[in-house]
């Protein structure tokens, strides 16, 4: 197997990226996420956290979104776990 | 001479994307703002002229999509698939092409006749995207019009195509299904839009579409079958196929759905859209390292807080003083004067001047800083820098239940009340717009200050300053706790509530856009509140004034009403008519309870001016006018620089000072220290104005409003009780 672990978006540290598996948030949330383009296969970059430590910004898609930890804690994501290897 | 010709035509996209400036653009000055029926959600219409054809444009509200979740996405489709424009426009930000065009996507599927108006090709450029235009359009099979709205750039070619669309608007209908799903999903969703097809009544909606929808889960779409006769059957089979996509897809099926139409998108993209190898830093970017900073980002926000607060402040007193003294002096005298020139009873100038001009006065005299308020806040908007100032703030903000969004409606609130409610429409959760909305009285507005002042002086001496400093602070926290609990037990969905906010790119906002924005909002003010306000102050004065012929203040209904009420302040420390008095005529305006109170207890009626023997003179009062309008613009401007440099005090200790001595030595008789801060403690926290109430019941519904007069007043009664008891308690009485 390819060195990849799944850990919740919200355990990244910016200027990290990782790769969406899987939104297991419900309701509303889930909804808008999906329409902000957070879907399966897309990377999530981190790009800063706000000066209180919540929420953090992230880019997908090219577009730049606030997303507190509660809720990115529901995204689960894809990142390398060791080296720089690529996984299909 | 025949009809011109009309074509309606409904502008959509996403927030951000540049959709108002377009409508700006088309329409100019020809627009109106109004509300959805029913909904919070502002409605924008607009017409111009093209030749020899009118066109009408509604601007549906900024959506990412259009399901319907939110009151913006089931109004936007509901407008598209029910009210049947002609044309839609789609305005979508080129340089946030593929997030973007999943609206698109889901317009493409509605099958409406499509523009899209491929917006911000300038900033795509600087990020050195190259798109393929020709290509996009032969692609989708409707037209894509590459522009710079901000600019008026592509705006004639869209007018020129809005009038080809004016011939045949079904020549711009997208290709039947270009949005394909997965093989199980795309096979249901073909036999739900079979049977869909056999349906006379679908409201309009599009049996594809609508089949998607059904999937989808949406309730809006559930409920048009079920009407339709024969729905019945169609909703069995949907019970049938979902089945069978649960057993697939498992909980994913939105999800299946939202793949689809990405991958569609995506697709497109690939085909239309080269991305430059290293994406260039831009300087959006760089104004975000500092905007939201670790360590500058709440000082600058402060900053940018402190600026504005003193901006709404400052730079409108002059004007407000200006159309003060219009209306307690020139108009009211050349009224008075026309009315006994028609020979007009007593009873009815003093209506007209006491009741009505008053009122009007009252109204107008909100317009100054409201249309400073509005303009700051549609220039922070539009840049983009409210949405970071929402990011910075959040995490304090969330300890109320609130949002980083409430931030700035609370701090205004201190300058005023009434355009801090308005500011509420910043926030897009309904539930955290009326609550935020509801704490705001607690924040004290200026017109509660002089009242502090006064009492102060009379009572506290050298520690007057301290009194009314505890006294904001009393009200802050009265908010946080009001918030915790409301957000608790009224508002669970609100404190539950997601927030997720775009951060769209920095940019110059427009003049033309923060005009009409500016004034829109400001004159929908004089509009609405204005007729409440208005009311209030006509009713006031028939309360003072009945029964028939009284003469003395004690003896009128407004009288008899402070004296029925007195024994409920009673507890407080202040059960006299006339501090009751003092605060009914408070709930109209704070503004007037130290002159209620020094007509009522030290007598000193203000001499009438129109009765004065000065003759009245045109000119004098024309040049006045002009003069006075002068000179406020000339201070405005000395506030506005003053502002501009820090290191001036927040604290105006100029007010009502030195004049009201008799005042005091009145109040000594009638208050001790303590019953006197009781009083404070209940001016600070009931309701603050008809205004504010006025404001309050045009954006939330009388229910919210009342809602507020409620907790505003048990609120205030609470805390007064509990500081005079208490106080006497530990024998400060």
């Amino acid at each position: 197997m390819a060195m990849t672990k799944q850990v919740p978006l919200s355990n990244l540290a910016p200027g990290q990226k990782g790769t969406i598996i899987a939104i297991r948030s419900r309701g509303p949330l889930r909804r808008r996420l999906l329409d902000m383009g957070m879907v399966r296969g897309e990377t999530v970059y981190v790009e800063r956290v706000a000066p209180l430590g919540d929420p953090v910004e992230y880019s997908v898609k090219g577009a730049h979104l606030s997303l507190r930890r509660r809720d990115a804690a529901n995204i689960i994501v894809e990142v390398p776990s060791q080296e720089d290897e690529d996984h299909d | 001479m025949s009809q011109p010709r009309r074509l309606r035509v409904a502008l959509a996209g996403n927030p951000n994307a540049g959709k108002s400036t377009v409508f700006n653009a088309l329409t100019g000055s020809h627009q109106h703002v109004g509300n959805w029926p029913g909904k919070t959600v502002e409605k924008k219409e607009g017409s111009f002229r093209y030749r020899d054809l009118w066109v009408d444009i509604i601007d549906l509200p900024g959506t990412y999509s259009l399901s319907a979740y939110s009151p913006e996405e089931r109004i936007a489709q509901e407008f598209i698939t029910q009210e049947h424009p002609d044309v839609v426009v789609n305005v979508v930000d080129a340089s946030n092409l593929e997030r973007n065009l999943y609206l698109t996507a889901q317009l493409l599927e509605i099958g409406v006749p499509l523009i899209i108006v491929l917006n911000m090709t300038d900033v795509a450029e600087q990020l050195g995207y190259k798109i393929d235009v020709a290509r996009f359009s032969q692609l989708l099979g409707v037209p894509v019009i590459p522009a710079v709205a901000s600019k008026g750039e592509g705006m004639e070619v869209l007018r020129e195509y809005l009038y080809q669309a004016a011939q045949d608007p079904s020549q711009f209908a997208p290709p039947h299904a270009l949005v394909q799903y997965e093989h199980e999903m795309e096979r249901s969703v073909r036999q739900l839009t079979e049977a869909l097809q056999g349906l006379s009544d679908l409201q309009g909606y599009q049996p594809r579409w609508l089949a998607v929808k059904l999937i989808e889960g949406d309730t809006q779409a559930h409920d048009i079958v079920a009407h339709a006769p024969g729905g019945d059957e169609v909703l069995a089979l949907l019970d049938k196929i979902m089945d069978k996509l649960r057993r697939t897809y498992g909980e994913d099926v939105d999800i299946v759905l939202a793949d689809a139409r990405y991958g569609f998108v995506r697709g497109l993209t690939r085909q239309v859209l080269t991305l430059p190898k290293q994406p260039p830093r831009t300087l959006s970017d760089r104004i975000d390292q500092i905007v939201t900073n670790r360590w500058l980002g709440i000082p600058l926000f402060l900053f940018l807080m402190y600026l504005m607060f003193n901006l709404v402040q400052r730079v409108s007193a002059p004007y407000m003083d200006w159309i003060d003294s219009l209306f307690s002096g020139p108009v009211p005298q050349w009224t008075l004067a026309a009315l006994h020139a028609l020979h007009a009873p007593d009873w009815l100038s003093s209506l007209v001047v006491d009741g009505a001009i008053a009122g009007v006065g009252s109204v107008l005299v909100f317009v100054p800083s409201l249309m400073v308020m509005f303009f700051a806040l549609a220039f922070m908007e539009d840049s983009g820098y409210l949405a970071r100032a929402a990011f910075v703030m959040d995490k304090m903000m969330g300890f109320l239940g609130l949002n980083g969004r409430a931030f700035i409606p609370m701090i205004l609130g201190f300058g005023c009340n009434v355009p801090a409610v308005y500011a509420t429409r910043t926030i897009e959760n309904r539930g955290a717009r009326i609550l935020t909305g509801l704490l705001i009285p607690f924040m004290s507005c200026s017109a509660r200050l002089p009242v502090y002042v006064v009492f102060g002086m009379a009572f506290f001496g050298a520690k007057a300053g301290l009194v009314v400093w505890s006294l904001y602070l009393i009200g802050i926290a009265t908010a946080a706790i009001a918030g915790w609990a409301l957000a608790r037990w009224v508002f669970p969905e609100v404190h539950q509530s997601v927030f997720v906010l775009e951060l769209p790119r920095y940019r110059l906002p427009t003049w033309q856009g923060l005009w009409l924005h500016t004034w829109e909002h400001t004159s929908e003010f004089v509009r609405k509140a204005g007729t409440v306000i208005l009311g209030i102050s006509v009713l006031l004065w028939f309360l003072l004034n009945l029964p028939w012929g009284v003469t003395d203040p004690r003896e009128s209904y407004f009288g008899r009403v402070s004296g029925a009420l007195a024994p409920v302040f009673e507890p407080a420390g202040f059960g006299t008519w006339q501090a009751a008095g003092a605060l009914v005529s408070g709930f109209v305006a704070k503004e007037v309870v130290i002159s209620t109170m020094s007509q009522i207890y030290v007598g000193e009626q203000e001499a009438r001016m129109g009765e004065s023997a000065t003759p009245l003179n045109w000119r004098e009062d024309a040049r006045a006018i002009v003069a006075g309008f002068l000179e406020a613009t000339r201070d405005a401007g000395k506030a506005f620089l003053d502002v501009l440099t820090p290191g001036v005090s927040l604290f105006p200790h100029d007010e009502g000072a030195q004049r009201e001595t008799a005042l005091s030595r009145a109040l000594h008789n009638a208050f001790t220290p303590l019953s006197a801060f009781a009083f404070l403690v209940y001016v600070l926290l009931y309701t603050p104005c008809a205004a504010t109430i006025a404001a309050q019941a045009q954006e939330y519904g009388w229910r919210w409003a009342g809602f507020s007069v409620l907790l505003g007043l048990t609120t205030a009664w609470v805390l007064a009780v509990a500081v005079f008891q208490i106080g006497r308690l530990l024998g400060w009485g």
